[in-house]
């Protein structure tokens, strides 16, 4: 537990019983298990109850703009590749404003760990239907109801071409925190989608809910999460909502095939390693 | 007939290799010592519609086109009457025989056509007609009396290395066969005599192209963007260079990423830019408020095309003045800086960089279709005089000596110290949300004032470090011109021509947009008993912005265009002449 002291800052004003706390919990516990220095973490937000995690994690942080937190984290990896970065959405932020960067950040299998924290409702708005809420689903926004079926995130980085897809569950933090530590270590674009109740907004998807709806796929032995047929399979036909490291490959990732092992642009000395470009003129004569 | 100004317009359709024609010919131009303005009138489309590529030759330093054309090239008679107004009295008219059998007669009867079967040159010696431009350069060749081997030269220069000695000869064919045939044709001595020069390693140079190789110089090492005319060239430019010097040029999904990619570069360490027109610059807005919100330096390349909406994309405009000034919610300091040349677009883009991170704040480089995708002859570009100053970017030791790091300071000039990520001391929390100096979430009153004024003192602190404006003319004049941007060369030729008129003028032209600095604005109209205001929009934008300056103010009389072209000299020349009258 000490180790996870380093991270600590600000106290959460998130609700009791918020989805958000279980996260926070399994972030710090994987960062601390992999002894990640403070210094070298960047977590990017985006807008919505989500967006405050990085106000409580001692770390380099950005809370920016509505849906865009992707681009930002990607900027900032390719600048520098030895940090650790994370870009944290709610499921209104990855999948609504922002499924354009989403599904891009997929195809540029970018090496950063995107947590989208799914509560299936608009939160800090107060309460409108989202991209993920379920059909017919009640809200200030949809009184009668939704009349829209709901995104799956999941099966959109699948058919994309995610290197590394997978769900977790803010009621279970040793499962999240060890499907972290594995996106942390995953070379490419790691998806880790959250199941996470919001207890004043959807009060239908409350912990126990969850609970009863969903399997963890760590304790099915014959699950191969190499096989691109099984993932589509299991996120398919499944009756409950499978849990755990659902797909992942190896492939090249963005920042190598960019930068091809050259000095991070974060730490060039511009002043004194002033290079020469008359050569460059010659185009122009 | 000897000329120390020409100008040669080349019209066909777009397809039909004008333009590489014409960027041929600028290039001999510049190689014989004459300066050299291009204008590439040309259409938002691949193939067919028409096209124009004027090419100016000059003496004395040009900024811009001139008025009228001496010689026209017209490769379509439907061209002809379309730019015949635009012949001067002598000049005359290269026409393709085949065209010219379908040209209205009357129009032969205003000017002297050559009629040369140009394309069917082409295709019965080269079976194919693209080879019409390379035989009409040699038909200029003669007319201009320019020596075949400088044409050849440069054609050797393009062909050699993408396409082989063959098509090189081939072309080389073209273009002896254009002058021979001229020769059979032409009784009478119509040949035109230039100055020539010593070239000096001058630089044939778009404002685009100066743009990237200022960013470049400034230790630009990241830029993300997204295809847009007429900013394209930016990137695609850089994407082939920065790699070299270690640096990163991505193409994005959308604008909005590419402001914010720009701004995590940045916030990583990186001297970032991102480049756009207008309607990228519309998506942008929202990363632009955060840039102000959050401080961190970027560099916006905002190329103005004609608008509204996607408008006309590859003509010019002053359109966007307002939008680059006032884009964004709430209120943040932004610096608005516009290069009045294409030399200006080298220098002022590396300064870009350093008022960026000096200020922490967003700056806007504003500039225009007409000079980003137009060639001109330049003084060669002193890397000397680029300097880059990182303002409160601390280093690792400097930060070992600070007790607690505040990225968000209180400070006289609203300033405050940066860090970047993986400075162990450093760490702090960059918000969009109003946050305290330690750039946690804060939404008491008290700290938003303060934060407020803050970031707004940035602005006063940036003033004595802006581009100043060009001024020129006598002082004494009573009458002053303000313009921006493109219009410099315009409004320096109508100086001189009044000038001549026994009609002294005085000039103005702003590089520096926003913050305004009110006392040079003040000062000048204030001397003046007329000052007239030339800019390329339908409202005035310019206008408006120094009346906010000034107040209601009698003096200032709007000179506005919006047709698309650029202002003919004789347009502004005519108007302040009729003013003065009244």
């Amino acid at each position: 537990m000490n180790l996870q002291k380093k991270y600590q800052i600000n106290k959460p004003t998130w609700c009791p019983g918020c989805g958000n706390y279980g996260i926070l919990e399994a972030l710090k516990r994987s960062a601390a298990n992999l002894n990640l220095e403070p210094h070298k973490i960047v977590i990017v937000t985006g807008i919505g109850c989500s967006g405050r995690i990085n106000n409580y994690f001692k770390c380099y942080g950005i809370h920016g703009t509505h849906g865009r937190p992707l681009p930002i984290a990607s900027g900032i990896k390719l600048v520098n590749p030895e940090l650790t970065v994370f870009a944290v959405s709610g499921d209104g932020d990855a999948y609504s404003i922002g499924i354009s960067h989403f599904i891009h950040t997929v195809k540029r299998n970018s090496n950063i760990i995107y947590l989208v924290v799914n509560n299936q409702v608009f939160a800090l708005t107060k309460g409108q239907a989202s991209p993920t809420s379920k059909f017919g689903f009640i809200t200030i926004s949809t009184p009668y109801g939704t009349k829209e079926f709901p995104i799956d995130g999941v099966k959109l980085a699948l058919s994309a071409g995610g290197t590394f897809i997978a769900r977790g569950f803010s009621g279970n933090i040793t499962q999240l925190s060890n499907l972290i530590k594995k996106g942390i270590k995953h070379n490419g674009f790691s998806l880790i989608d959250v199941l996470s109740p919001c207890v004043i907004y959807n009060k239908a998807q409350d912990y126990r809910w969850y609970r009863e709806n969903i399997m963890n796929l760590d304790q099915d032995s014959s699950y191969d999460s190499n096989s691109r047929k099984q993932a589509w399979e299991i996120i398919n036909s499944s009756s409950k909502i499978p849990t755990g490291l659902i797909f992942q490959e190896e492939k090249p990732f963005w920042e190598e095939l960019i930068l091809e092992k050259k000095k991070p642009i974060a730490f060039l000395d511009l002043i004194s390693e002033e290079p020469d470009y008359r050569a460059i003129l010659n185009e122009f004569f | 007939m000897i000329k120390s100004d020409l100008s040669i317009m080349i019209s066909g359709q777009a397809g039909d290799g004008i333009l590489f024609t014409g960027d041929l010919l600028a290039k001999i131009f510049k190689r014989t010592g004459l300066e050299v303005f291009t204008h590439r009138d040309f259409p938002s489309n691949i193939r067919g519609e028409p096209t124009a590529y004027t090419i100016r030759a000059s003496e004395k330093k040009i900024y811009g086109p001139s008025d009228e054309a001496d010689i026209l090239v017209a490769f379509d008679c439907e061209l002809i009457s379309r730019h015949l107004p635009k012949v001067n009295k002598e000049g005359f008219v290269i026409c393709d025989h085949f065209e010219k059998q379908r040209l209205n007669s009357s129009l032969e009867k205003e000017k002297i056509f050559f009629n040369i079967p140009i394309r069917k040159l082409a295709r019965d010696y080269f079976r194919r007609e693209i080879f019409k431009n390379v035989i009409t350069l040699g038909i200029l060749s003669y007319f201009l009396q320019l020596e075949l081997d400088l044409a050849a030269e440069v054609i050797e220069e393009i062909f050699l290395q993408r396409k082989g000695k063959e098509v090189v000869d081939k072309n080389i064919r073209a273009l002896e066969l254009g002058k021979k045939e001229v020769e059979r044709v032409i009784k009478e001595n119509y040949r035109i005599q230039l100055p020539t020069k010593e070239d000096l390693n001058r630089l044939l140079i778009t404002g685009d192209e100066a743009v990237a190789l200022g960013a470049l110089t400034a230790g630009c090492r990241f830029f993300s963007g997204y295809p847009i005319c007429p900013a394209s060239e930016i990137m695609e430019w850089l994407v082939r260079i920065l790699p070299k010097y270690n640096g990163v040029v991505v193409q994005v999904e959308d604008e909005i990423a590419a402001i914010h990619m720009t701004l995590g570069a940045s916030y990583a360490g990186a001297r970032a830019m991102t480049a756009t027109s207008g309607p990228g610059f519309s998506l942008m807005s929202e990363g632009l408020s955060l840039a102000g919100m959050a401080e961190i330096p970027i560099v916006i390349v905002y190329v103005q095309r004609l608008g509204p909406s996607t408008g006309m994309p590859t003509k010019s405009e002053q359109g966007d003045l307002n939008h680059s000034l006032f884009a964004g919610h709430g209120d943040f300091p932004r610096i608005v800086i516009s290069p009045a040349t294409i030399e200006d677009c080298f220098y002022l883009t590396a300064e870009s960089f350093n008022l960026a991170e000096k200020f922490q704040c967003p700056v806007i480089l504003l500039t225009e279709q007409l000079y980003a995708q137009n060639y001109q002859t330049v003084e060669k570009f002193d890397f000397s005089q680029i300097k880059i100053d990182r303002g409160k970017l601390i280093t690792s030791e400097e930060l070992i000596s600070q007790n607690e790091f505040l990225r968000y300071k209180f400070t006289k000039d609203g300033v405050s110290p940066r860090t970047i990520p993986s400075m162990s001391n450093g760490i702090h929390m960059v918000e969009g949300n109003e946050h305290s100096e330690s750039g946690y979430r804060d939404e008491s009153p008290e700290n938003r004032k303060k934060m407020m004024e803050k970031r707004m003192r940035k602005l006063k602190a940036a003033l004595n470090y802006l581009p100043q404006p060009f001024l020129s003319g006598s002082e004494e004049a009573k009458i002053g011109i303000i313009g921006f941007g493109s219009t410099f060369g315009a409004i320096q030729e109508v100086k001189n021509i009044l000038g001549e008129r026994n009609l002294p003028i005085q000039t103005l032209h702003l590089r520096t947009l926003w913050p305004l600095s009110q006392d040079t604005i003040k000062n000048f109209i204030s001397s003046k008993k007329k000052v007239f205001i030339a800019e390329h929009n339908a409202t005035g934008q310019l206008c408006h912005l120094l009346h906010l300056v000034t107040g209601p103010n009698s003096k200032l009389k709007s000179i506005r265009k919006f047709d698309s072209q650029p202002f003919r000299i004789r347009e502004i020349v005519e108007r302040i002449e009729e003013e003065i009258k009244r």
